[in-house]
This record gives structure tokens, C-alpha cells and sequence, in this order.
């Protein structure tokens, strides 16, 4: 019984960090940090983002989501753009496990 | 009469008469006479966004509030009172378009027009108003520069150009987290006033969605502007 526990509980934890993914959005435009908010407010609107990290060094934004949610670059694109900004490229990363 | 009673229902009431109806094909025609208020940024934010703004500057004392409907436009409640009159003040709604926005690697540039018509009262009179402006801006990390001609039409009360051009450098490259700190300098042009060319050195903070803006003007008048997005 309590092997078949342990195995349940490392199953459930495998399996939420399995789909935390990670959208890495470079962004053109991105300079003034007053106006990024506009971004992070947008992005964060959505109940599928569990974070958001300007970078205007490297003019990324880094989208995490919450376990098991994710975004497709389509959307990304469109809320990105709605905040005022233009995408340049999309990468994802994902915590344990292939990006979903 | 303060401003706030200029904005009750009695007040609008009895601008709907024949000046207001002049006014407002005075502007159709002229296609874009009038005043805007002037922007200390940009005038509009992300769809659902709010924005508050007050300015205390040489030119009198602005406030207005900012929702953000679409990504290319704002609509905005506006109130200003100007400086040089004890009871002289506009009020009226105002809608704020993107007309272009260029999206580069190291920058951003923007054209934006706010067009708005309200009730501009002097005195014991008041006139129908009509206002529009266009803000054009280029910013990096390090620099700031924007233009931003206005043009007002208030009957026998105003009628008039006037202009502002803003530069500015940020001593240091701030990031998204961070305190951001620009040294600016403002130059007003009213061709119609006494003081034709303002220049207003100012400094200007912002961390996250507060904004703050101080300065002291060449005719002696303080500068203090402030703006907050929700």
C-alpha cells in the first residue's frame, strides 16, 4: 500500500512539471518600461499565464505558464501585438518533459 | 462657476444650442480644429487599460482620464484649466487614435491623434470647443524625442496653434524592474501669448505604471505632471 502511494505521489508531481512550459517571445519595440506594463497586464489577463518577466536588455519576454496550460504562438503573437509590440521569434522550454 | 458644475447635465444642456451646433461644423469643415490635451505619454495603453493624468505646467493645469478600448484607440474625459485666467477652462470627451507605430530592434516611433469637443467657459462665456492634436515620438533606451502640434477652436474665446517638441537622455539604461530616470528638456511655442517660446527642463521618473515628471520653466512657472495605468 505504501509503495503503490509513493508511486502515485511521484507520478502526480512528474506529471505537473511535465507541462510547466516556458514561452521565451523576442519583441521588437520594446524600450520604455512604463509602456511594457501594457504587456504584462495584457498577458497576465489570461488565466493559462502564470508569470510574466520583461527583459528590455535583451528584449524578451518570458511567459510562464501555469501547470499543465499552455498558449499557442498564435495567441501569443496577437496579445503581444494588442500591448503595442511586434514578435520576432517564439522559443519554449518546458520543466521536465518535451514542450506540450 | 467651478469646473466640475460645467460638467453637469444643466450645463451641457444649455450648450446644445446654435453656438454648439456652429462649433460643430466649424470643425467638420476645418476637418481637425481645436486643442488637445497634451500628452506627457502616450495616450493610449492596452485594451482594457486605464489611465490617469495630471499635468501643472506653464500652460494651466490638465486633467483627464484615459480607457483604452482597442489596441489603436482610446476614448478619455478631459478637463483643463488654463493658466492666465481665473475662470477659464475646457472640458469635454476626447478619443485618442494610433495612426502608426513603427516597432524596431533598439526602438519605438509613434503617431497618435487626440481628437476631442467639449464646452470651453471664460468669464460668463461659454463656447462650444473642438480640439485635435497629433503627438509623433521616437524613443530608444537612451533617447526621447517627440512633436506635438495642437490646434484649438472655442468660438469668440480661442482660437488657436500651438506647438511642443520634447527631447530627452537617460543617464543610465534602466531595465523593466528598475527605477527610470530621463533628463528632458520641453519647448512650448504659443504664437498667440505673451511668453511665444517656453523652454521647461524637467527630469522625469517612472517605475512600473507611475510616471512622474517635475521641472521649473523660462517664465518662472513650476511644471508637475504625474500619470498612473491600471
Amino acid at each position: 500500500m505504501r509503495k503503490v502511494l509513493l508511486t502515485l505521489a511521484v507520478l502526480i508531481a512528474f506529471t505537473g512539471n511535465a507541462y510547466a512550459n516556458t514561452i521565451k517571445a523576442s519583441v521588437n519595440g520594446l524600450v520604455c518600461a512604463f509602456c511594457a506594463t501594457a504587456i504584462e497586464k495584457t498577458l497576465m489577463k489570461q488565466p493559462a499565464v502564470e508569470a510574466v518577466r520583461v527583459d528590455l536588455e535583451h528584449k524578451l519576454v518570458t511567459i510562464t505558464m501555469k501547470q499543465g496550460q499552455n498558449l499557442d504562438d498564435d495567441t501569443v503573437e496577437k496579445l503581444i501585438s494588442d500591448a503595442g509590440y511586434t514578435i520576432t521569434d517564439i522559443a519554449r522550454e518546458s520543466t521536465n518533459g518535451p514542450a506540450k | 462657476m467651478s469646473i466640475w458644475k460645467a460638467c453637469t447635465w444643466k450645463a451641457w444642456k444649455g450648450m446644445a444650442s446654435k453656438t454648439y451646433i456652429k462649433a460643430t461644423i466649424a470643425v467638420a469643415v476645418i476637418a481637425g480644429v481645436g486643442l488637445s490635451a497634451p500628452a506627457i505619454a502616450k495616450p493610449l495603453s492596452y485594451p482594457g487599460g486605464t489611465m490617469i493624468m495630471q499635468e501643472n505646467d506653464e500652460t494651466g493645469h490638465t486633467l483627464s482620464l484615459d480607457y483604452t478600448v482597442t489596441p489603436k484607440y482610446a476614448v478619455a474625459l478631459y478637463a483643463k484649466k488654463e493658466a492666465g485666467g481665473d475662470d477659464f477652462y475646457t472640458v469635454g470627451p476626447q478619443v485618442n487614435a494610433l495612426i502608426k507605430r513603427w516597432n524596431l530592434p533598439d526602438g519605438q516611433g509613434n503617431i497618435f491623434n487626440m481628437t476631442g469637443a467639449g464646452i470651453t467657459h471664460d468669464g460668463n462665456n461659454n463656447e462650444a470647443s473642438v480640439w485635435t492634436g497629433f503627438l509623433a515620438d521616437y524613443e530608444t533606451r537612451r533617447i526621447f524625442v517627440s512633436y506635438e502640434p495642437r490646434f484649438m477652436y472655442a468660438g469668440d474665446i480661442d482660437k488657436s496653434f500651438s506647438q511642443r517638441a520634447r527631447v530627452g537622455v537617460a543617464p543610465y539604461l534602466a531595465n523593466y524592474d528598475d527605477l527610470n530616470t530621463w533628463l528632458m528638456v520641453q519647448v512650448d511655442h504659443h504664437p498667440k501669448k505673451d511668453d511665444t517660446f517656453v523652454v521647461t527642463p524637467f527630469v522625469r521618473f517612472f517605475y512600473k505604471t507611475t510616471l512622474m515628471e517635475a521641472g521649473y520653466s523660462s517664465n518662472d512657472r513650476l511644471m508637475f505632471n504625474w500619470q498612473l495605468q491600471f
